[in-house]
This record gives structure tokens, C-alpha cells and sequence, in this order.
């Protein structure tokens, strides 16, 4: 292979004839400055308009272009061809998830889990909508590195524990669970611990911790999990011995 | 046209993905081991109950070398177990004194420190008289 060159390799998936994925490669120029979705993009633009692919902003915020890149969950327009192993830079699409076509996987169900955790503030009574509700810097600090999460289901990708039980509610979803819980102007803590203190929720977590080591956004799921355990239990403690307590 | 999904499938290898998949499956091997060795401390008692010939004939089979290869096994999954559950003590609920957490490593390092003082004192307790 010329200096030149980079060759990849493409799992296709064609749903209209089943059967299982398979490999194509192809021959694309390099320059150090691309990244792997520059490679994608390459091939659908020059060599195959068959080949399909997510992505949108270029820029690792809208978190489309997720794809297991040399085996493991990445988002390919943050990742660097020059950074992969020498070799062909192998593509997947992500561990986990129903293949639709080539790398486009079928994440349904992940917005189904998303939606069960109310990502978004809850509140018992909106009051005056005029006036402001308050935040404080350190209010925001409370949530800010959950709140940097963008969807993009490496976590799901990474997680053994999702492979193997597919009901578990996950990574991401639990994540952002704890952001709008430690939102100081939500009232839907109850309801989110409600959802999340069940057998498909946290407690299938055995903190394997790949979640963390792959979110391109630092948002460390696997603690934000461990915290919704401890919240969860002494929010069920507290009920236990004081029945009558105010937080029931 | 029927369109076909291809079904989410997990890697039947998924652990051998990378060290860090491999590093969590021993972790949880040594959970098991953990309760394998319970089981030999259960039977020495039992041995012990039985009578002075039966103790000593379990500590003879102990000394053989399968055992042997068997004990630094379990000694080595042991260790793994407690050393890596230590690593996580700081991540799984941040100890938090000041405004920011303990960094992980700061709660390994008193951990392990705690582990020896304690398996120090026992070791005293036991062979202290000797």
C-alpha cells in the first residue's frame, strides 16, 4: 500500500437480500488530516453511492456518525485515520444494535429507554412562567458533565451488559437521568428513581466501566449509574424506616 | 420488498475485545474463587470437628502440590479481585470532602494501605505468640 493510500474496510449489510454482513474494501487516498468519516464520506462520493452511513455536524456535538472503528465504539469524525493501527481501518456499525443497512443501526428502542427516564424538567407546578428560575454556578455544576451527553450510543456499544440484556435501560439514558435529577428546578427524582430502581434498570449495571473509557464527551456513565444506586437506595431505606418522612 | 434487520448479536469472545473486558472477567471470576476458597475454610473446619487424624489428613492434602498449584491460583484471582474492587471504592461513589472528590487513585492507595494494616494485625494475632 502506497503512503498515499489507506485502505478500509466496510461492513455492508443489505437488508433487502439478508444473510449475514460482510466485508468490501476499498482503496481511498490519505492525508494526515482525515478522519475516518472523511474516508466514508470518499467512498460514497467517489468509489460506491451504495455504501450507507449516519452523520451530520462534523464536529463530535450531534453524535450521529457513531461506528466501531478497529473493534471498538467511536464517533468517526473524531477519529483520525492517522491515529488507527497501520493497516486497513476496519468499519462496523455499532456492537449491539439491530443492523438496518451497512452502519446504520436501529436505535428505537434506545429512544424508547430515553423517553422512560423523562430526560427533560419535571415539574409539579410551573407557577409564574415570567420569572426566572435561578441557577446558581454551582447548581449547574452539579449536572454539567452528565449534561454533555449527546446520544450518540457508544456506551450502549461498549456494554456487555446491554449485549447480554438487551432490556437494560443503559448508559446513556441512566446518565442523563441523574442530570435532570440533580437539576435543581426539577421536581421528577421520584418518578426517574422509580424506573431506574428495577431489575432492567441500574441494578443490571456490574460496572464493567467501558462506558466511561468510550464516551467521547467524558460523561462517565458508569459513575453516574454507582450514584443513582446510592441515591435509589437510601431513597428506599428512607421509606423503609420512616414511613411517614416527607420525601415519601 | 421485505427488508431484513440483522439481529443485535454479542460476541461470544466479547471479553477477549480488550484487556479491559478481560481485566472485568477476572474481577468477577474472583468473586467466584473468593467463595471456592470459603469452601475449603468451611471443610477445615469440619475436619477439624471430626478429630485430630482427620484435621491432619486434610492439611496433608493441602500440602500436596496440586493443591499447592490450586492455592496460588485462587491466591493470585484473590488478589486480582480485591485489588480492582479497591481501584473502583473511589469511582462507584466519589469520596468527597472538599468541594471536588477524592481523585480515585488517592482512595486506592488508602484502601490498600488499610488492607495490609489490617492483614498485618491479623498476621500478628495468629503468629504473633509464635
Amino acid at each position: 500500500m502506497a503512503d498515499s493510500e489507506v485502505v478500509f474496510r466496510v461492513s455492508r449489510y443489505r437488508p433487502e437480500s439478508g444473510g449475514r454482513p460482510t466485508f468490501q474494501e476499498y482503496r481511498i487516498p490519505y492525508r494526515s488530516d482525515m478522519v475516518v468519516l472523511d474516508g466514508l464520506n470518499y467512498i460514497k462520493d467517489h468509489l460506491d453511492p451504495t455504501l450507507t452511513f449516519r452523520w451530520s455536524c462534523r464536529m463530535g456535538i450531534c453524535g450521529s456518525c457513531g461506528a466501531d472503528v478497529n473493534g471498538r465504539p467511536r464517533l468517526t469524525c473524531g477519529t483520525y485515520i492517522r491515529d488507527m493501527r497501520k493497516g486497513a481501518v476496519t468499519v462496523e456499525p455499532l456492537s449491539n444494535f439491530p443492523i438496518l443497512k451497512d452502519l446504520v443501526v436501529d436505535f428505537d428502542d434506545f429512544l424508547d429507554k430515553l423517553a422512560s427516564v423523562r430526560p427533560y424538567i419535571v415539574r409539579k407546578d410551573w407557577g409564574d412562567l415570567s420569572k426566572e428560575y435561578t441557577q446558581y454556578p454551582e447548581d449547574v455544576d452539579a449536572y454539567r458533565q452528565q449534561s454533555l451527553c449527546i446520544n450518540c450510543m457508544l456506551c450502549y456499544a461498549a456494554c456487555p451488559v446491554f449485549g447480554a440484556s438487551p432490556e437494560f435501560v443503559g448508559p446513556a439514558a441512566s446518565a442523563l437521568a441523574l442530570r435532570y435529577i440533580r437539576d435543581t428546578r426539577d421536581d421528577g427524582a421520584a418518578e426517574r428513581l422509580a424506573r431506574l430502581n428495577t431489575k432492567t434498570g441500574i441494578w443490571e449495571c456490574t460496572f464493567v466501566g467501558e462506558c466511561s473509557v468510550v464516551c467521547p464527551k467524558e460523561v462517565d456513565p458508569a459513575a453516574a449509574i454507582q450514584t443513582l444506586k446510592f441515591l435509589a437506595t437510601t431513597r428506599h431505606m428512607r421509606r423503609l424506616l420512616m414511613p411517614g418522612s416527607a420525601s415519601r | 420488498m421485505t427488508v431484513h434487520e440483522y439481529p443485535a448479536r454479542r460476541r461470544r469472545v466479547w471479553w477477549l475485545r480488550n484487556r479491559r473486558y478481560l481485566a472485568f472477567q477476572l474481577r468477577e471470576a474472583g468473586g467466584v474463587v473468593c467463595a471456592l476458597y470459603g469452601l475449603i475454610l468451611l471443610n477445615m473446619l469440619i475436619q477439624l470437628r471430626d478429630g485430630e487424624s482427620a484435621y491432619a489428613a486434610f492439611l496433608n492434602l493441602l500440602r500436596t502440590p496440586p493443591m499447592l498449584y490450586l492455592n496460588v491460583v485462587l491466591f493470585a484471582l484473590v488478589l486480582w479481585h480485591a485489588l480492582t474492587w479497591f481501584m473502583l471504592i473511589g469511582k462507584a461513589q466519589p469520596i468527597q470532602f472538599t468541594r471536588q472528590p477524592l481523585p480515585w487513585k488517592v482512595v486506592f492507595g488508602i484502601n490498600v494501605l488499610l488492607w495490609i494494616g489490617v492483614s498485618g494485625a491479623v498476621v500478628y494475632l495468629i503468629f504473633g505468640g509464635m
